[in-house]
């Protein structure tokens, strides 16, 4: 079957699933404020007002104001823009480390397959916070080397998965057919292969979308992270820790909790959608 | 079968080497710990001294080579804040973070595993959707926040101990561990139903399902006897590393619920740059994650010869 | 298709809907309730003595302390256990004022190179051994061995011997005669008439025979002194210390609670810690969360469980004195003039803190000095004028520095927020942790502005000038290398240590003042050396309804000793 029509088919079936539909929606919607939602916010996102600390969600602030007065609705529209920046840079940067080495392990074989095993091993028994701390530590804040860290941790999973899937494909008879004829291994790899048995790794790859944001959340909840001023989900969440208890102030870490939940749960959908749509496709047809 | 055990082993062993070699260099990467912490300013002498005594002012790789020696005989050396043996420290903690990963891994299988099957099996239905939905939100919760609102607004009701509370007063170690193995149980829960779905639903559609059904066996045989068996499999799997992970001890949870688990050991022990105490908790993690990855990879060879091969 | 283009037109209705009111982002201005809080809640006066009911268990909550063996205890939490343990010379009241402690009276020769302190006699340590000048001697050297490398020998440094004992080159402080049981005589090699003041600090404390050398762990987790408390079982690390009231104790009234249990807590939120087991009943005392505090203190005065009280402590603004851009004085005061104290004590703080205007505060009434920092008021155009004076242009770089891990992230990015606004500055403002922070700080090329605070150890004016703004304070030989002591800011002026020098030297306590004043008006208000920001202050809850006579000592401590069921 030629390209266009797969293409075709799967998105038919995605259209069909309704929850994956609305995942579609959500993620959209994310995008579109990542890219244009900070212009388009009633205040500025830093801007602090500390006569008017934890004040309850009211016309002049929709979802309140945060421990130092600012915006909760402009921080949260802010914390889209950074969360899917670190997301999607993360995620790529453990899809390309990921998917070619699981590919080469998976394909290769023997030494090769045993070392990268071992390897993920490591990675995988590593305590993720522990790594993030050295490394952020290590290379001082920011967000390249939050990126780096969540990256570093996210990578082994891919691998993993694409060379169960090269394992599982290197037998398949199109395969076999490929090299009687002459076919070089980079060749069949990246021809015939990679195509589909990136399949669940695009799966996966969208919804550790969603697993990255709640790291980055978790990082800066502990402090590590993004700098200290900056209004990323997680950071608002530990910043309202001493208002827990107190009646009223349930805003401070409800909303924030809940933009983490929506993102992930959109790009969860989608994962769930591509991954019900492509099917038969990962059994390696056509 | 022994030649593959034993290049398992070896492997394993290689894994742990330079998985401590590591530690123990990330742990330079994360600052001196003799540097002042107080207001008052640490005398550059007196830092030098307890420098000394902790064999600090050695070359490394003569300290990483008397450090491994000393993890031979299971000494985890002493650690700077307290001058404490380490040993006497993990001791103390590693049985109660054992003792919440066990709990943890019961609540998620036992609440994934069903959650999982009833959804794959009414797929579409009220259920199906519940299910898939709940499940896509519990991942989307950072585990801090489940951590947080349990502890604010659950912990002191009933059974549940208050957080924090005095060391002096007693409480039973099922009364303790309860909120934060469920805190932890929720996404790992999650997880699974997601996963025993997928798998499920694959298997339903198989051929050896439908041979079952056609041969007339009744439809909670099937599932429960053949379906399960098969969609095991990648559970299985994801609850082998989670394990592996649990026992490394959850340091944020742990934490919030003043658990006295390695993860709570660890979170204090990275605020003071405490080196030894650092490192014998993430070698006991990575010792812990390898033998249980060891141990299922020879269960799976065991099950499956063709692996062996490989 | 239909369905996706409606989404997407709906989608994009909606987010053109928000285009009018983001187009031009509102200023966030605006408060609550209109009314604005005070600045400074008020001290709350010391509580009525209760008379002592013998019995109680009183709890609390701390995180982990350093030490709680004399010879090495350092911060707040080891504090209050060692200086319940233990008895020293002199004591210290809550309002700085001295009493006797073990000695029962101490002189000086005219010249205080010689100090006599006159023992009581008959007190013992929970041991039974006897509390004499042997005691307090074979204390003081084992703290002062090389080999104890203790962070808090320091405070003898006056004493002589001390040096050669550091060194390893003597293993006893020939300045220290015990001869007499009843008569500790120190004599100085650097001539102090505050050097008394020192004593009370609990590296002075007198040791019984069993504690050994320093690195006896068992006494260093279980130590037997000569305090009102003793130890009821050793030091249980990361879980608690329990205290139980030492029957024999002669040196003073008796403790009146039974025990004491000190909980110990994590010391990532261990504020949030306390005070959320203050709520939940298991604490009897606790210290406050910043972002809470007005919240409690509605909840909490009302039912008279809200103690507030200032202490002998500044929160302040460390410049590099000696490197551009702040090496001009009125670059510093520009500085100074652009942060609004009041708006940020309001707003971050709530109204709990009272801004500074001198760097002596009023918790030592004797010495305050009122507004002598006169660059401590909000004064932007001033500021701004200063700052071209200085050469301090909009667009300069200054660094700001603060630790991280103290709460501190809101109230300096409020302060980096209004440098910007005011003077347009470009603030490098970063949060690292302390261990950084003081090695930034003692970097030879080290500039801008780095958070501090500074509580005074002694009781004297002499304790806020002398470690941070001498020259001999600043513990490097030339500028290129670090500066190891406490004036990192490196400010060095031979009239300001004269007048140190002359108030060292000056028996009278009155005298002595004046001259701390004139040093505090030259250091401060002339060159503003250091930028006071806020006048420490303290706020406990305390659980009056089943205790009495709770309050803050001088070390900021509760008063254990006092406590008493009521």
């Amino acid at each position: 079957m030629s390209r266009p029509s797969q293409l075709r088919d799967i998105w038919a079936r995605y259209r069909r699933n309704k929850l994956a539909m609305v995942g579609l929606v959500v993620v959209a919607i994310l995008v579109v404020t990542a890219i244009v939602g900070d212009y388009l916010t009633p205040y500025d996102a830093f801007e602090q007002n500390l006569l008017n600390a934890t004040a309850p969600p009211s016309a002049e602030h929709w979802l309140g104001t945060d421990v130092l007065g600012r915006d909760l609705f402009s921080e949260l529209v802010y914390g889209v823009r950074l969360a899917m920046i670190v997301a999607v840079s993360t995620v790529a940067l453990s899809l390309v480390l990921g998917v070619s080495l699981g590919a080469l392990a998976g394909y290769r074989g023997r030494a090769t397959d045993t070392v990268l095993m071992r390897a993920t091993d490591i990675f995988l028994a590593f305590p993720v916070l522990v790594g993030a701390i050295v490394v952020v530590r290590a290379a001082g804040q920011g967000i390249w080397p939050v990126i780096v860290a969540l990256a570093l941790f996210s990578w082994p999973v891919s691998a993993r998965l694409m060379r169960g899937q090269v394992l599982a494909l290197r037998e398949a008879d199109y395969v076999e057919a490929a090299r009687s004829i002459g076919a070089g291994s980079r060749r069949i790899v990246v021809r015939h292969i990679l195509p589909n048995a990136i399949a669940p790794v695009l799966v996966y790859a969208f919804t550790s979308i969603g697993v990255v944001v709640v790291g980055l959340a978790s990082l800066s909840y502990l402090g590590i992270g993004v700098p200290p001023n900056v209004p990323e989900w997680g950071r608002l969440i530990s910043q309202s820790v001493p208002f827990l208890r107190v009646p009223g102030k349930t805003h401070l870490w409800l909303y924030p909790a809940i933009a983490i939940c929506v993102t992930t749960l959109g790009f969860a959908l989608v994962a769930d959608g591509l991954r019900d749509s492509l099917d038969p496709k990962l059994r390696g047809e056509g | 079968m022994t030649r593959f055990v034993a290049r398992r082993i070896a492997q394993a062993v290689l894994v742990l080497l330079v998985a401590t070699l590591a530690i123990f260099l990330a742990t330079f990467a994360l600052g001196d710990p003799f540097a002042s912490t107080g207001e008052k300013v640490v005398p550059p002498e007196v830092q030098a001294i307890d420098r000394a005594k902790f064999g600090l002012d050695k070359p490394l790789p003569v300290q990483y080579l008397t450090y491994l020696g000393n993890l031979v005989h299971l000494d985890f050396g002493v650690d700077f804040d307290q001058r404490r043996q380490v040993s006497s420290m993990l001791a103390e903690t590693l049985p109660n973070t054992i003792r919440l990963a066990l709990v943890a891994i019961a609540l998620d299988v036992l609440i994934g595993v069903i959650a999982g099957v009833i959804a794959a099996v009414k797929r579409y239905s009220f259920t199906d959707v519940l299910v898939t939905v709940s499940s896509t939100l519990a991942i989307g919760v950072p585990t801090f926040v489940i951590g947080l609102v349990l502890v604010g607004y659950v912990s002191g009701l009933w059974i549940f101990p208050v957080v924090p509370r005095s060391f002096t007063v007693q409480v039973p170690w099922w009364h303790e561990v309860l909120l934060p193995a469920f805190t932890l149980a929720i996404i790992d829960a999650a997880f699974i139903a997601r996963l025993m779905r997928g798998s499920m639903l694959e298997v339903l559609r198989s051929d050896y399902i439908r041979t079952a059904r056609s041969k007339g066996l009744p439809e909670r045989v099937v599932i429960g006897k053949h379906a399960m068996r098969n969609s095991m499999i990648p559970v299985v799997t994801y609850v082998g590393i989670s394990l592996g992970v649990l026992m490394g001890g959850a340091i944020i949870t742990e934490t919030i619920f003043q658990y006295n688990g390695i993860g709570y050991l660890l979170a204090r022990a990275i605020q003071a740059n405490n080196a030894p105490v650092i490192m014998a908790v993430v070698v006991v993690s990575v010792v812990v994650f390898v033998l249980l990855s060891l141990l299922v990879d020879i269960l799976y060879a065991y099950l499956d010869p063709r692996i062996r091969l490989d | 298709m239909r369905k996706i283009r409606t989404g997407t037109v709906l989608t994009l209705a909606a987010l053109l809907s928000l285009v009018p009111a983001g187009c031009a982002k509102r200023p966030n201005v605006g408060t609550q309730n209109g009314g604005v809080p005070l600045v400074g809640f008020p001290q709350t006066p010391p509580p009525p003595h209760v008379p002592g009911k013998p019995g109680g268990v009183f709890r609390l909550g701390i995180v982990e302390p350093v030490a709680i063996d004399p010879y090495n205890s350092q911060e707040s939490e080891g504090n209050l256990v060692t200086e319940n343990l233990f008895t020293e010379l002199i004591n210290v009241g809550p309002d700085g004022s001295v009493s006797p402690g073990v000695a029962t009276s101490w002189t000086s020769n005219p010249d205080c190179s010689q100090w006599i302190f006159t023992l009581q006699h008959g007190t013992t340590f929970h041991n039974g051994e006897p509390v004499d000048s042997v005691a307090f001697k074979r204390g003081w050297e084992r703290a002062a061995a090389r080999s104890a490398a203790s962070e808090v020998a320091y405070h003898m440094n006056e004493v002589q011997g001390f040096d050669a004992m550091q060194a390893g080159a003597a293993d006893h402080l020939s300045g220290v005669d015990a001869s007499a049981p009843d008569r500790l005589v120190v004599t100085l090699a650097h001539p102090d008439c505050e050097f008394y003041l020192r004593t009370f600090k609990t590296v002075f404390s007198p040791v019984p025979t069993v504690a050994g050398p320093a690195d006896n762990k068992a006494y260093n987790d279980q130590p037997i002194g000569n305090g009102p408390f003793m130890m009821a079982g050793p030091w249980q690390h990361d879980r608690g210390i329990r205290l139980k009231r030492f029957d024999g104790y002669a040196a003073g009234p008796k403790a009146n609670l039974a025990e004491v249990d000190i909980t110990i807590l994590p010391s990532q939120s261990a504020a949030q810690g306390e005070y959320d087991g203050f709520n939940n009943g298991t604490f009897d005392w606790a210290r406050l969360p910043t972002p809470l505090l007005s919240q409690a203190r509605a909840t909490y005065q009302p039912r008279g469980e809200w103690i507030s009280k200032k202490t002998a402590g500044i929160n302040y603004l460390l410049p590099m004195v000696t490197t551009p851009p702040l090496n001009s004085v009125a670059a510093r005061k520009a500085i100074s003039e652009a942060i609004d104290r009041v708006a940020i004590a309001r707003g971050v703080f709530q109204g709990s803190q009272v801004p500074a205007d001198a760097f002596v505060p009023p918790a030592l009434p004797d010495a305050y000095q009122s507004g002598v920092c006169t660059a401590c008021r909000y004064d932007p155009a001033d500021a701004k004028k200063l700052a071209q004076q200085a050469g301090l242009a909009p667009g300069s770089t200054v660094n700001f520095q603060f630790n991280t891990g103290g709460g501190h992230e809101e109230w300096t990015a409020a302060v980096t927020q209004q440098l910007k606004r005011n003077l347009g500055l470009n603030v490098n403002y970063s949060g690292v942790p302390f261990t950084d922070l003081l090695n930034n700080e003692q970097q030879p090329g080290a500039s801008g502005i780095f958070r501090a605070a500074w509580g005074a150890d002694y009781p004297t004016p002499g304790n806020f000038l002398q470690p941070l703004l001498s020259t001999g304070a600043i513990g490097a030989n030339s500028p290129s290398q670090p500066a190891t002591g406490d004036n990192r800011g490196r400010y060095s002026n031979p009239r300001f240590d004269q007048l140190l020098a002359q108030a060292a030297a000056t028996p009278d306590k009155g005298q002595r003042i004046t001259l701390y004043q004139q040093a505090e008006q030259l250091a401060i208000g002339q060159d503003l050396a250091e930028i006071p920001l806020w006048f420490r202050q303290q706020f406990r809850l305390a659980n009056t309804m089943k205790f009495a006579n709770m309050y803050l000592d001088f070390a900021e401590e509760p008063t254990l000793a006092e406590i008493t069921l009521r």
